[in-house]
């Protein structure tokens, strides 16, 4: 893979061609050799922020498989759209932006299925740190898990609070509501929340 | 008058101070309510999305340059049915087709004859101005000055051949005719 950006820097004296690596190119080099037909810069765009988008869609639906297909949805949607990105945002935000609303609108779809959850109660075991880890993790996937299962625009409002602390009016912004209608989301979706997860699973 | 879910909220994250709601210094089900908001916050955000395997990443960004390849690909032919493509090109070749199948003169016409002996007759070009006004025919003319009869067919309108497969087709009358159709067009040319 060709890992170089070539442009040309204007000034007073003769135009000069600089070789820049594609590899510490940033946001604006690698969506403009994008455009440019440069494929290889949506490559690195992709590594660089797949994790993020992979972990945006994992908390909406729960399982890797779905997870694993938005993510690919996500890209290939902003590719097709990179010439809309106007810098405004980063790029990241603006693929958390794609990111929302292509889940959104797979989760109003279907019903998809979350990851299996150990049919088992919490209990509290303080003594045994093997023992503890386990239950974390089985905690945190019974959370994930009822995350999922909560209504689409409080399941946004809630991922995009904690987990990208946007704050309420960029999430306003970005759903289209208001900030009044973002907190009350927040309220109602903690409460769902707790009810999914019983009082033993707080 | 119990919080509303805006001041929970604002309570539960910290931006707003117990102090300024002295209502939950009143009320045990707001303060229960509150507490509750805030574990359940602790617990959500505590939920860690499980690691894929290191493979994985490597696999999803080749899915994800397949995806685009393919709609690359696609993107391509599908230009070609876009309306504002199609509607042109459809154009064009109906005007081929006229090109292709309109009269290579239109001034002389052939009268294959009925009766025993062969007649040509070759219509005077009196109509020849009112053809030439026609601007129909003048754009078709216009448009196929610079086609050729290889370009035609290799767009699929007419076959090669067919002017040949006409004229060994022919019965003995219409060879006579045709004979004398060149004999009277070279004469009077010149030639």
């Amino acid at each position: 893979m060709d890992s170089s950006l070539t442009w040309t820097q204007p000034g007073p004296w003769p135009m000069a061609t600089i070789d820049v690596p594609l590899d510490g190119a940033d946001e604006r080099a690698l969506v403009d050799a994008c455009l440019a037909g440069r494929r290889e810069a949506f490559d690195l765009i992709v590594e660089r922020h797949r994790r993020t988008v992979y972990q945006l869609c994992y908390r909406f639906v729960a399982n890797h498989e779905d997870a694993s297909d938005l993510t690919q949805d996500v890209f290939v949607r902003a590719y097709r759209g990179l010439r809309n990105f106007r810098g405004q945002s980063s790029l990241g935000t603006w693929l958390y932006r794609i990111g929302v609303n292509v889940c959104l609108n797979r989760v109003s779809a279907r019903t998809l299925p979350t990851e299996p959850i150990a049919d088992r109660q919490f209990i509290d075991q303080d003594d045994d740190t093997g023992s503890d880890r386990l239950l974390r993790k089985e905690r945190q996937a019974r959370v994930r898990a009822a995350i999922a299962q909560l209504p689409r625009k409080q399941r946004a409002t809630l991922i995009l609070r904690i987990y990208r602390e946007m704050s309420h009016q960029e999430i306003a912004d970005a759903l289209g509501s208001s900030v009044g209608a973002v907190k009350a989301n927040i309220f109602h979706a903690l409460g769902n929340l707790r009810k999914l997860l019983g009082s033993e699973g707080l | 008058m119990h919080l509303t879910p805006e001041e929970f909220v604002d309570a539960a994250e910290g931006t707003r101070s117990e102090s300024s709601l002295p209502h939950l210094a009143d009320c045990d089900r707001c303060r229960r309510e509150l507490a509750d908001l805030r574990r359940t916050m602790t617990v959500a955000a505590d939920a860690e999305v499980p690691e894929p395997s290191p493979l994985f990443w490597d696999h999803l960004s080749a899915r994800i340059g397949e995806r685009i390849d393919a709609e690359s690909d696609r993107s391509w032919w599908q230009a070609w049915i876009r309306p504002r493509v199609l509607v042109p090109l459809s154009a064009a070749a109906v005007l081929v087709l006229i090109v292709t199948l309109a009269p290579r003169s239109p001034s002389a016409r052939v009268v294959v004859p009925v009766g025993p002996a062969p007649t040509v007759a070759v219509e005077p070009p009196n109509d020849s101005a009112d053809l030439a006004a026609d601007p129909l025919l003048t754009l078709v003319s216009d448009l196929s000055a610079s086609m050729d009869l290889d370009s035609v067919s290799a767009a699929g309108f007419a076959d090669p051949d067919s002017a040949e497969h006409a004229v060994t087709h022919m019965n003995t009358d219409e060879l006579t005719a045709l004979k004398q159709l060149l004999q009277a067009e070279m004469t009077r040319s010149g030639a």
